[in-house]
């Protein structure tokens, strides 16, 4: 527990120091408020409503994840600082986790940003404060899934930019799955529809807490989780 | 402290290291040694357990380094021929960090960083940011976060490569300082090194032990005799008339006089004298020599050293003169490093 938090410490000083954070960070604020802009203050919807702004700054999550999880991993080996943590007394469990748990504290303060949204409309009329709150929530959930996916692109090359990439791809691909079955409404469509990455999502905003769809986000952090950690203990055994 | 038994281990359709095989007793420093690629950093991250081994099995304390990895691990200290350093982190939060991981008792972390800091001399740099280290206070950042938890079992890959000849005698003067409390496992292919710090000495060639004792033992078992190389300014004959009435020498030209023996030109012959005893006959030589007329142009001890054992064991004769050998340093003085530097 200890090491585990002391690899948070060290992931989130690292965080605080490197400049790619400021750039995701810079570049989610800063799209974010102009879709608000555009979808909100420009047109100036008779109906205050949080999800009008949400779904469209949802995917800048796509750009944003890779950005901040590229370095985790891929850089401790790089630098051969993996040689340092393989032979500490600490479980390769606690490394990741550790390194997990920075990244939601960073995903937490990236959501606290997005709340600024909701607490300017509230000044325009009355907001659903539960779809804002479980809106919020349900953020936690996705970003902590896409972190976790991040995370594990990070295991797979000791390069930053093709961990980045890597890791882009398999949200993207999670996140289109359902369109990529074609036409709505056939088999193949039903079946991959419940794994798509914001389509359980959409149940947070509507105000609903349903445990499927917490399962389904925790259930997914925990194996991409897993995976990175079978990818750096397989590291042994090279 | 340590068994190393039959330990192999394969990598891709390459063999790494092959059924390597040896223990250390608590206490002892011992040197590594090989040319590069021999299996040195191989052997070294399998005891750490950084690398699995293919077969075979290492035990630390009575503990194995495979079902008891962990413990196994807290019991060592280990330093990469890189130092893992963080470039964005300061020394002292790196040092903290390093020992949170490494299981430093909370309330002991700043005692010990502290400990470090002043044992390392690297008082002046305590805020500095690694990245602005030169290489040498890296490497004894690296070597502090190695020892912070008081490691049973110090293995350190090449310590003292990389720095400059004021450095390498800081760092080692720090390793024979440590082997007192600790047990040393370092790799060096600086052969002096060896014989100045270690009481032991392994010597692998293409993952294979191919030699372990004490350097001091192989220093005089090949060296109980006594080896001086001359340059003479005589004839073959007149050296071979003079010397071989000497019972206790024996003499061996290595080059020489060149030819035309029947000119009237003064011809020099270069030849190799081997004592009996490991005695210093330089003396009488001279005098000998001296007496008959013969000037002694060139007079040196050979050292019957390290290197050529080392030549001998790690160059087989398809190999010879190509392969691994030439990465040796071949550091004659490695106590006299003012010299280097001041050209």
């Amino acid at each position: 527990m200890r090491r585990m938090m002391a690899i948070c410490n060290k992931e989130l000083q690292a965080y605080f120091l490197s400049p790619t954070s400021y750039f995701a960070f810079a570049v989610y604020v800063l799209m974010t408020s102009l879709l608000f802009y555009s979808s909100f203050v420009y047109y100036q919807p008779s109906i205050v409503d949080y999800r009008l702004v949400l779904g469209d700054t949802l995917s800048m999550l796509l750009f944003v994840v890779p950005l901040l999880t590229m370095r985790l991993v891929a850089e401790e080996f790089r630098q051969g600082t993996d040689e340092l943590l393989l032979t500490s007394p600490a479980r390769v469990t606690e490394v990741i986790f550790g390194k997990y748990l920075a990244s939601l504290a960073i995903l937490i303060v990236l959501i606290l940003c997005s709340l600024v949204y909701p607490f300017i409309m509230s000044f325009f009329g009355t907001l659903d404060l539960t779809s804002v709150w479980l809106s919020a929530l349900g953020l936690f959930f996705l970003g902590g899934s896409m972190m976790a996916i991040g995370l594990f692109a990070s295991t797979l090359s000791q390069h930053q930019m093709v961990s980045a990439v890597a890791g882009f791809i398999i949200l993207l691909v999670l996140w289109m799955l359902d369109s990529f079955a074609g036409n709505t409404g056939s088999a193949l469509q039903q079946w991959l529809d419940p794994f798509a990455l914001t389509n359980r999502f959409d149940s947070f905003t509507k105000g609903v807490l349903s445990g499927p769809d917490i399962l389904y986000y925790v259930t997914l952090s925990g194996v991409f989780l897993l995976l990175s950690i079978q990818i750096v203990e397989r590291k042994r055994w090279r | 402290m340590l068994e190393v038994k039959q330990v192999s281990k394969e990598y891709d359709g390459r063999r790494g290291v092959h059924q390597l095989d040896f223990t250390m007793e608590r206490g002892e420093i011992v040197g590594f040694l090989g040319p590069n690629g021999a299996g040195k950093t191989t052997t070294m991250r399998m005891i750490t357990g950084y690398l699995q081994p293919t077969a075979g099995s290492i035990v630390v304390d009575g503990q194995s380094v495979h079902d008891q990895g962990r413990a196994v691990r807290s019991k060592i200290g280990y330093l990469p021929e890189t130092p893992p350093l963080y470039p964005d982190m300061t020394v002292q939060s790196y040092l903290k960090f390093v020992a949170k991981l490494r299981d430093v008792p909370a309330r002991e972390i700043k005692l010990r960083v502290s400990e470090m800091v002043s044992r390392l001399g690297l008082q002046e740099r305590e805020k500095q940011l690694v990245r602005g280290l030169s290489k040498g206070y890296k490497q004894r950042l690296g070597l502090a976060g190695a020892i912070i938890h008081k490691p049973d079992l110090l293995v350190l890959d090449e310590p003292t490569s990389g720095l400059d000849p004021n450095q390498i005698i800081e760092i080692r003067d720090l390793i024979r300082e440590l082997g007192e409390n600790h047990t040393v496992l370092l790799s060096t292919h600086i052969l002096p090194e060896v014989s100045t710090l270690c009481n032991r000495m392994l010597i692998i060639n293409q993952g294979q032990l191919v030699l372990d004792g004490s350097p001091q033992h192989f220093g005089s078992s090949m060296g109980d005799q006594f080896k001086v190389s001359i340059e003479v300014k005589a004839t073959e004959q007149q050296l071979h008339n003079l010397l071989t009435p000497w019972e206790k020498v024996r003499s061996e030209v290595i080059q020489p006089s060149d030819g035309n023996s029947d000119t009237e030109q003064q011809e020099t012959v270069k030849m190799l004298l081997t004592g009996e005893s490991p005695d210093d006959f330089r003396e009488e030589l001279f005098y000998l020599l001296s007496g008959a007329g013969l000037p002694i142009l060139e007079m040196k001890k050979e050292n019957l050293s390290l290197e050529q054992i080392f030549l001998k064991l790690t160059t087989t004769e398809s190999d010879a003169g190509s392969s691994g050998t030439h990465d040796l340093v071949m550091e004659e003085s490695a106590d006299s490093p003012t010299e280097e530097e001041s050209k």
